[in-house]
This record gives structure tokens, sequence and C-alpha cells, in this order.
């Protein structure tokens, strides 16, 4: 459903993704994580044709974004960090506005499902301006899921929600996964990939350092089988070479814990 | 303490400085900065402090009888008065001293008193009224009068006004805690003022000779009036603090300067006095303010001039929008929601109402010929106004949605299709406009004198052709700026300040008028070809029409290509690359 090849992004000199190619399939959902200045933010920029890859080719849906981009765009959903509303249009005016661009004739059935699903159906009529930044998250994700994509990518979809939030936010992404989709997840949450991810793709300088499945990465990584985390993969796998640099930064010492 | 904070305000002054000369590295400010630099110098520095040597006279230059001076210190009193009177009328808030998110963050849970946060405020707000008074003191230097008298005049005059304003503030909150209602207090303050009034007037009736019908039409009668009303009796005693505070600044040298300045820093400590040692609670009211000071910049900051200072309503949709159809009408109906911020049904409505009302009237002045004369003129100015700032006005388009262009690039659309979207809105709303400016001169024309009723028709007919596409390409060239020149433009995030600023400002708009010179061309030439050939063989009434639409058709031709070429900018236009420039 995605399939990226040797997708490189530069800016001037500086080279914010490099070589990168992997696949997504229906159905399974890709954690994408790396240190900050990684490149997961441009990756994904790239992936929904935000901002055109230097080199490289994205296929979604078998559609490329560049060559093919209304093909291609008219079967992904982006939902970033920070939820991206027009801020004198309604709950209900943003939907509207979401089924003309994207032509969904029944959208007044489907939205007002999902924003009950949502429960921000009370909201119906409220400006971006009067809602909290989680019901902004969630008519983000309403207004995304409007016209079904066949493709999702999110970036820190956890970022200030609630752990009722946090808990329907992770049953939704596995739902759509059941249902069909292709996902990409960015987040420094590791428990999160760890929880809800089939795939991990670790990202450093803007290089793919390892994709697999979480048994497959924990493998590649474990000194021992069984002996190791998300947690831990992530610092093996992110840590300079020849720094001597601890696997996991050591506890504060006592007193200070948190 | 207090060493901490102006510790902070030296570093927040410095590095915003230090910040504003590095970029100056970059071409795009340090053209800027020369073309700004060039443009303040020339129409305000030189005629500052460097005197007129060299031949080089200033434009004005009054020099005023100390009758005049007495009245002008009367005005400026008066002014000072009704801006005093209005402080205390208009507020109704709680007194609220704005600190900024991060000075409510760091400042208020520290151990730092009420008075100390006071200080830091009104060093704050020195920043303001020095930079305000330099301003004030480059137009004011334009009439005449010593630079560095009018720069410490103005400055007297902002800071004491500034800390008025605060002390009505502390006041107003402390009469809210001792029960007094914001209304009361008006009633109060209104009835003062209308005693103080009454007064005046019964006193200037009685004493002073009124003026006769002849005098209302000389200035000079009613200047007069004016002043022995002021400067004889109660008036002159009712206005003294305020004339005391405007002196300095009217003082035609230094001996009046200093004669003029104890009393008025008299009034300036007796009035820091009282802001200093009103012991009132402001910190509720301050993080409430910072708060909407942060949603007022980040408005600005996201390119919403135009919301940034009022909170947004929800608004009924101009039109119903299908789920099916051309995707461009979804940015339309988008947009005009926006524009329905400012542009409300309900204004429609009254702005019909006012169109058919100033029809009426003047079809009952029809008579007098000067009337019309004028309204027409004024209707043929509103439209040539409405050409220069409709556009700059009506930013619904890009300019507005720049900072959203991530989410618009998601969008399965075309370049062009999201260009047409975005600039349809304040095409239709500006072209409304101008029709019915369109439709109250077409009324106009059967009282105009002579007999030229059909030609004035065939020119308003062929401008109701001509304009909306005009606006069209008037549009398009800041749209097309926006995404070629990002920061160049008053839009999207940390939009620079500064004379930089400026300076890039004077440059977009040189830059804009020479590519619609260019633009207009062809169709001119498409126009008078046109009138030229059909004149001859029709007249006028026919030709003017008819060139018109000959031009509207070039220019239609280029609006097209116009938002072929805008959506082209839009999808090369790189996010990111634009915000890490």
């Amino acid at each position: 459903m995605i399939q990226v090849e040797g997708l490189t992004k530069l800016y001037g000199e500086f080279v914010a993704v490099n070589e990168l190619s992997f696949s997504v399939q229906p159905g399974e959902v890709m954690g994408l994580v790396g240190p900050n200045g990684a490149g997961k933010t441009t990756t994904l920029r790239c992936l929904s044709g935000i901002i055109p890859p230097t080199r490289g080719a994205v296929r979604v849906g078998g559609h490329d974004i560049v060559r093919d981009p209304i093909a291609a765009k008219k079967q992904l959903a982006f939902f970033t960090d920070e939820p991206r509303l027009f801020d004198y249009l309604t709950v209900w005016q943003h939907l509207n506005f979401v089924a003309r661009i994207y032509q969904v004739p029944d959208y007044e059935r489907i939205g007002a499902g999902l924003l009950e699903e949502l429960e921000i159906a009370n909201k119906r009529d409220a400006l971006p301006g009067e809602l909290s930044r989680g019901m902004k998250q969630k008519l983000a994700i309403a207004c995304g899921l409007l016209h079904s994509p066949k493709v999702i990518y999110f970036d820190e979809p956890l970022t200030g929600l609630d752990p009722l939030g946090i808990r329907r936010m992770k049953d939704s992404i596995l739902k759509r996964a059941r249902a069909g989709a292709a996902i990409i997840i960015s987040s420094h949450l590791l428990h999160l990939v760890e929880e809800i991810c089939s795939r991990i793709l670790i990202l450093k300088n803007g290089r793919k350092v390892i994709d697999g499945t979480l048994e497959e990465v924990t493998r590649k990584f474990s000194e021992q089988p069984g002996d190791t985390n998300l947690e831990e993969i992530f610092f093996r796998a992110t840590s300079e070479p020849g720094t001597n640099a601890p696997a996991v930064p050591p506890p504060l010492p006592h007193g200070n814990e948190r | 303490m207090i060493s901490a904070l102006l510790y902070l305000q030296y570093h927040v002054f410095r590095n915003r400085l230090v910040s504003r000369v590095k970029r100056l590295k970059q071409p795009k400010y340090l053209i800027g900065a020369i073309v700004g630099g060039l443009y303040f110098y020339w129409y305000f520095f030189r005629y500052l402090f460097g005197g007129y040597a060299g031949g080089r006279q200033p434009p004005v230059n009054f020099t005023f009888s100390p009758e005049h001076l007495q009245l002008i210190e009367l005005f400026g009193a008066l002014v000072l008065f009704v801006i005093v009177v209005l402080a205390w009328i208009i507020p109704r808030e709680r007194a609220a001293l704005t600190f900024t998110e991060a000075e409510v963050a760091f400042l208020f849970p520290a151990p730092v008193t009420r008075r100390n946060l006071i200080h830091f405020k009104l060093l704050r707000s020195q920043l303001g009224i020095l930079f305000t008074s330099l301003l004030l003191t480059l137009f004011s230097r334009r009439i005449g009068g010593n630079a560095l008298i009018h720069a410490l005049g103005w400055w007297l005059m902002l800071s004491t006004l500034n800390l008025h304003f605060l002390g009505a503030s502390f006041a107003r909150t402390m009469l809210l805690d001792r029960g007094i209602s914001n209304r009361l207090r008006r009633l109060l303050v209104l009835g003062l003022v209308a005693a103080m009034a009454v007064f005046v007037w019964i006193w200037a009736k009685r004493t002073v000779p009124g003026l006769s019908s002849a005098d209302t039409t000389d200035f000079n009668a009613i200047l007069d009036y004016a002043q022995r009303v002021l400067t004889v009796g109660p008036a002159l005693y009712l206005l003294y603090p305020f004339r005391l505070v405007v002196r300095p600044f009217l003082a035609p040298d230094a001996t009046a300067f200093f004669a003029a300045l104890a009393p008025a820093l008299l009034l300036f400590l007796l009035h820091y006095l009282w802001v200093i040692y009103a012991d009132v609670a402001f910190e509720e009211a301050s993080v409430e303010a910072s708060q909407k000071l942060a949603v007022r910049l980040a408005a600005i900051r996201a390119g919403n001039w135009q919301g940034a200072g009022k909170k947004q309503k929800a608004k009924r949709p101009w039109f119903r929008l299908t789920a099916t159809g051309p995707a461009p009408t979804a940015l339309l109906w988008k947009n005009l929601l926006g524009v329905g911020q400012v542009f409300s049904p309900r204004l429609w409505i009254i702005l019909f109402t006012v169109v058919v009302i100033l029809g009426i009237s003047l079809g009952n002045i029809g008579h007098r010929p000067n009337v019309s004369v004028m309204a027409a003129i004024l209707i043929a100015a509103a439209l040539g106004y409405s050409l220069l700032l409709g556009p700059q006005l009506l930013r619904q388009d890009f300019r507005h949605d720049l900072p959203l262009a991530d989410v618009l690039k998601t969008l399965p659309l075309r370049g062009w299709q999201i260009a047409l979207g975005e600039i349809l809105a304040p095409v239709a709303v500006l072209a409304a406009i101008q029709w019915l400016l369109l439709l109250v001169g077409a009324g106009l024309i059967f009282y105009l004198p002579g007999k030229y009723e059909a030609l004035f028709l065939a020119i308003a007919l062929g401008a109701a052709v001509l304009l909306p596409v005009l606006d069209w390409l008037l549009l398009l060239i800041p749209n097309a700026a926006v995404l070629l020149f990002p920061s160049w433009i008053q839009t999207g995030k940390d939009s620079p300040r500064g004379i930089e600023a400026t300076g890039q400002r004077l440059i977009m708009a040189l830059g804009q008028l020479l590519v619609l010179l260019l633009a207009l061309l062809p169709a001119a030439v498409a126009f008078v070809g046109v009138f030229f050939l059909l004149n001859l063989a029709l007249g006028p009434v026919a030709a003017v029409p008819l060139a018109s639409l000959a031009a509207t058709v070039v220019l239609a031709a280029e609006a097209g290509l116009g938002v072929m070429l805008l959506g082209m900018l839009f999808e090369r236009f790189d996010v990111t690359e634009e915000h890490t420039s």
C-alpha cells in the first residue's frame, strides 16, 4: 500500500532524509522512531505530498505521490502532532468542507458517526478556539477519517490527550488497521510503538538503521534472547559507535528520582 | 530584585537588536534595510536635529504668535482631557498589567513584590513610549520647532498619560471592589463632565459675546470665540492641569521649556506616586490578559491580522455547500466564512439600506447639480480606492492561509484548483462592493448637469464588466508575491518588523505596481484600439462598453494564465524550506 524507494530530501546541503526505502502493507502499523532531528517528520511530509522529495519515489496505493498526486492524496490522511484547523470554521463546517474536497456524498451520516465515536458531537457548532487541545485533535481526526483513507500517517498522535483519549486513540488506530488501512506512526513514545505497531523502522540522521517486525529488531539488537525491550533497542540502535555511551542513560541520583 | 528585572529587560532588548542586526547578513533584509533607511532619512530624519543648512527647507515652518500658541495649548489640553475622560468611561475590566505568558510564568510565582512588578511594567512601557515619542517627533518636527524639545515634550505627555491610564485602572478596580459598578462609575463621570460643560456654557453665555450668524462661516471668528471661552473663566482652571502637561512640548525655546518643565514633572511625579502606592490586586486579571495577548500574537503570527483583535464567532455559510461538485467551490465557501467575520450578511443588509437611502436622498436633491457632481466624484473616488485598498484589506486568500499551506498541500487538488478557490472569495466581495457603488453612481447619472446620461451609463456598464476581472488581476499579484517571497509579505510566522521590513514592503509595493502596469498594458491597447474603431462607426456610447468588453477578454485571459501560474507556484512552494530559511 505504501512503497518508498530511495527517498532523499535535501535542504540546501543538509541531508534530512537519505536513501530511505521501505514498504507498508494493508493492515500493517509501522512505527517510525528516531532521535530528534532524525528526519521522521520530513519523511512523513514527503510521504503525504506536502514537500517534494529531492530524489526517490513514494507510491501510495500504487499512485506516485509526485506524478499522480491527486489519486495518491485521495487515499491518505495525515495527522500532525499539532491539530491544524481553520479558525473560523465550526466543527461541522470543517466536515462539510472536507466532504466537498474529497467528494464524500454521504458525509452527513459518516460525519455524525465520527463525531459520536470521538465524543465531540455536542461541539458540532463550536469554533476551534472554543475547543480544548484534545478536542481539536479529535476534530482533525474526524476530518481525516471522513473519506475512509486507506493510508494513514500519525505524527505524535498522543500529544495532549488525556488517559481516556490515549486509550481511544490506540483502539482507533488498531481498528483502522484491522479494516485494512496501512498506517505509519511517528512517535517518541516507545511503549506506544511497542504496544500497537507490527513493524518498526528506526531512523538516525536521515538514514534507516533497521526496519522489521519487533521480533526481528529485537533479535538483531539483543545480546541474549528475550532480554531486551524497545527502549533498550532504541538506545543501542541510535548510540554513536565508538563512544562507549551506555545503552540506557543512568538513573537519577538517589533522592532525585522522579 | 529590581536588578533582575532590569537584567531581563536589558537582555530582551539587546538580544532582539542583535538578532535584527544579524539577519542583515541575508540580502533580503539588507536590501530592505537600505531602502527603508533611505525612506526614513528622506522623509523624516533629514529634517531632524541636523537643521536646515545647505539651503534645505522644512516642508512647512510655522511660527506661532503667543496667542496662537495659547490656543494650540488649549486645544491640546482639551484633547488630553477627552482622552482622560474616555479612560474613566470606556474600560470595564479590572486592572491588568499586560505581561507575556513567559513573564507571568517566571515572575508571578517568584518572590517579587507587587510594587516591583509595577516598576517592571513601567520600565518596559518606556521602550514603547520612547519609540513613539521619536516617531511623533519625526512628524511634528516637520512643521518646525526644536527637535529635542518636541521629543521631550512628547515623552512627558505620553509617560504621564501612561501612568494615568494605569492609575485609572487601579481606581476602577478599587471602585468595583467597593461595590461601585461600571455603569454607576460611568454615570458619575459623565455626570461630572456634563456638569462642568454646563457650568462653562452658562458662564460663556453670560460673559462672552456670542457668535452672530455671519460669524459661523468665518473660521477666524470661531477660533476667537473658542479662545475667549477657554482662556477666561472656569474652562481655564478646569483645563489647567492638562495645559501644564502640553506646555513643555509647545515651548518655543529652551528657557520657556525649562520654565514649563517643573510643573509638568511635578504632575508626572504625583501620577507615579499614585500608581506605586495604590495597593490593588492585578495578578488574576493580568494572567487572563497575558493569555489573550498570547492568542492575539498567535493569530497575528499566523497571518490573521483581522481576527487578531477579537473573538471569532461562528458564522452561517453564505451558501449551502453540497458534497459533490467542483472542489475549488469548497475553498471559496471556506474563505467567504472567513470574510464573513468582517463582512457579515447583516453588514451587507446595512450597506444595501444605506445605498437605497442615499439613492433616494440624492434623488430628492437632484435639482442641486453641485451636490450630484460632488456625490459622483465621491463614488468615482471610492471606486478608485476600492481598487487600491481592496486587495490589501481583503486577505482571505493565500496571504491568510499560507500558515496552513501544509494542510492545503495534503488536499487532493491540483495547484490551479487551490489557487482558484483561494482567490475567489476576495474577488467576489470586492466586485460586490464595486457593483453597489456603480449602482448608486448609475442612479446619480440622471441628476448630473449636461446631456451625457447615455455616455455615463455606458462608462458605468463598461466598469461593471471590467472591474471583477481587474480585481482578479489585482489580487493575483500579491498572492503570487506571497508564494514567491513569503517572508517579504505581511503573513506567515514571525513576519519581520523594523526599518528593513518597511524597506521590504516598499520594494514589494513598487514591484507589484510594475507587474500590474505590465499586465494592464495589453488590455489598455485592446481598449484603445477597439474604442477608436467603434467610436468612428457607432459613437462613444456603444464604443465604451464594447471596448471595455475587449479589455475584459484580454484581462480574463491574463487572469486565467495567472491562476495557472499561481497554482504552479503553490505546487512548488516548499513549506519546510521557507520555515528553515
